[in-house]
């Protein structure tokens, strides 16, 4: 489903990303684990389209342009960033509406609202709230659920446990699986490498803008390199 | 009514047009300086259209506007790289160029002014100001103000949804710097004398003045600073040489007690209760 190769990525002078290459099949979960810094985040937002890039990022066969958010949005990749990107002084249904900018499909796309109100109750409850005084927990559902009424093909989640309560973060990872069963790919870019590991089908480690190692998730649990380097160092048998 | 009082309605009514070009600019996260600069492009622009092509007013204002506004677009594109006080600086740069320009351009007078434009009536002065006034209020009410929002909020969030911040930002400029020369070509109709002094740097100050003292959040806001700003210092009159200091401490009082400015959503809500406000 997508194909990046050879991708570099330049901030100024600082080469962030060196080259990675990465694939994703279609409904996998792939994970981009590895340090704060590593190049990560720039991987991802530069498959957004909002980073200039050099290599090449294909997505089911067509090779995206880099720097252009809009189009790769239409052809079905959609980011939630760093931070949630949410519209802090609007409202949250103000919010799930953006979300609906790019549907053409406007009579079909308010079915798809209301349904997801019905998923996520919280947001249906916080409606008329401003997305700011939301909870750190109920940001990032606002910002997956906003993500979602695009209706991607291909789901960029850029850190969604950042700052949030472990039980949050476990109803988070659970609703990253749920959407996967209901055969929606994600490339899952995080700092948590355990839990990371067990939800995702494959992982590339990234150190320094390259990727270090990668292949199945189950597998990379136990890789002496990532054991070393983001789990502790400490045999995953001994922590199942 | 007197003619002291259609003067101060007709300045009101020039003023909101002013403030609210720097309205619908700042509604995108950015802060022009120089909207001065766009009302003298339109004031010199419809006046020779007036007086030396022969036009009728409506259809100068109307030329104005769309010359005002692709020089404003032309503006917004490298105003893109700056943010903030940057911004502000290089747009108060736009306004004194602009001046300095008309003191320097004799074919329209030069630093001595221009002059034999027709007066335009109070009344004419305010159809316009209501019509552009509704008009935002209109699409205020509308899902492009949304988007507005949004690029103000998270330029990259607004990007990730699909919007074209780019294009909204420039647009607002553009807008904005066509609404300017309405008002400049309304200010030089009624005075029917220009001189590049009256489009300074503080005749911006004023426009944006107005915003952040009515409310900087919804365009009524901008009708309510017009009012304050033009109608207080003829209250304080009796202040003699004090009016002015007395004004600045009122202005620093009321910013003080209501950041907002006077008038915001939930109080424009409180008072219409089924507005969409």
């Amino acid at each position: 489903m997508l194909r990046v190769r050879d991708l570099v990525v330049r901030y100024g002078a600082i080469q962030a990303v060196r080259g990675i290459g990465l694939d994703i099949a279609q409904g996998e979960i792939v994970a981009l684990i590895g340090a704060n810094g590593a190049g990560k985040t720039t991987v991802a937002r530069a498959i957004a389209g909002l980073l200039p890039y050099r290599g090449e990022i294909a997505f089911e066969g067509e090779v995206l342009k880099p720097n252009n958010a809009e189009r790769n949005l239409h052809h079905g990749i959609s980011l939630v960033p760093e931070g949630r990107g949410i519209l802090g002084t609007m409202t949250v249904q103000d919010n799930l509406l953006m979300g609906l900018y790019v549907r053409r499909d406007k009579a079909q796309a308010m079915k798809d609202l209301a349904a997801l109100l019905e998923r996520f109750s919280i947001l249906a409850e916080r409606r008329h709230l401003l997305a700011s005084l939301m909870s750190g927990g109920e940001q990032q559902m606002l910002a997956i659920a906003r993500a979602l009424l695009s209706k991607p093909k291909l789901l960029l989640l850029d850190e969604p446990s950042l700052g949030l309560a472990p039980k949050m973060t476990d109803a988070v990872f659970t609703m990253i699986q749920d959407l996967r069963r209901e055969g929606l790919t994600v490339l899952l870019v995080e700092q948590k490498a355990r839990q990371t590991l067990k939800i995702a089908d494959r992982a590339y480690l990234v150190e320094t803008g390259r990727v270090i190692t990668s292949g199945p998730a189950k597998e990379m649990i136990d890789d002496p390199v990532v054991s070393e380097t983001f789990l502790g160092g400490r045999a995953t048998a001994a922590h199942p | 009514m007197s003619v002291y009082d259609a003067g101060l309605l007709s300045d009101i009514g020039i003023l909101l047009l002013g403030a609210l070009s720097v309205y619908i600019i700042l509604a995108t996260g950015q802060l022009s300086l120089g909207n001065a600069g766009f009302m003298g492009i339109g004031a010199y622009l419809t006046s020779w259209l007036t007086v030396v092509a022969g036009l009728p007013i409506t259809a100068a204002l109307i030329v104005a506007a769309l010359v005002s506004g692709a020089i404003g677009v032309a503006v917004g594109f490298p105003a893109l790289r700056l943010k903030g006080i940057y911004l502000a600086m290089a747009t108060l740069g736009f306004g004194e160029m602009v001046r300095s320009f008309f003191q320097n351009f004799s074919a329209m007078g030069g630093s001595e002014g221009f002059h034999g434009m027709h007066h335009v009536s109070t009344g004419y002065i305010w159809t316009w100001a209501a019509i552009v006034l509704v008009l935002i209020m209109l699409i205020e009410a509308s899902p492009i103000w949304l988007e507005i929002r949004a690029v103000r909020d998270d330029e990259t969030a607004a990007g990730l949804v699909g919007l074209n911040p780019t294009e909204i930002k420039v647009g607002a400029f553009g807008c904005g710097a066509a609404v300017a020369a309405i008002a400049g070509g309304l200010f030089a109709h009624h005075h029917v004398y220009i001189e590049p002094g009256n489009f300074s740097f503080e005749r911006s100050i004023d426009f944006v003045l107005a915003v952040i003292l009515g409310g900087s959040t919804v365009a009524p806001g901008a009708l309510a600073g017009a009012v304050i700003l033009v109608v207080l210092p003829e209250y304080l009159r009796f202040l003699a040489d004090w009016r002015f200091a007395a004004f600045g401490a009122l202005l620093i009082g009321m910013l003080l007690v209501r950041r907002q400015g006077l008038l915001d959503r939930a109080l424009l809500r409180f008072a219409w209760p089924r507005s969409r406000a």
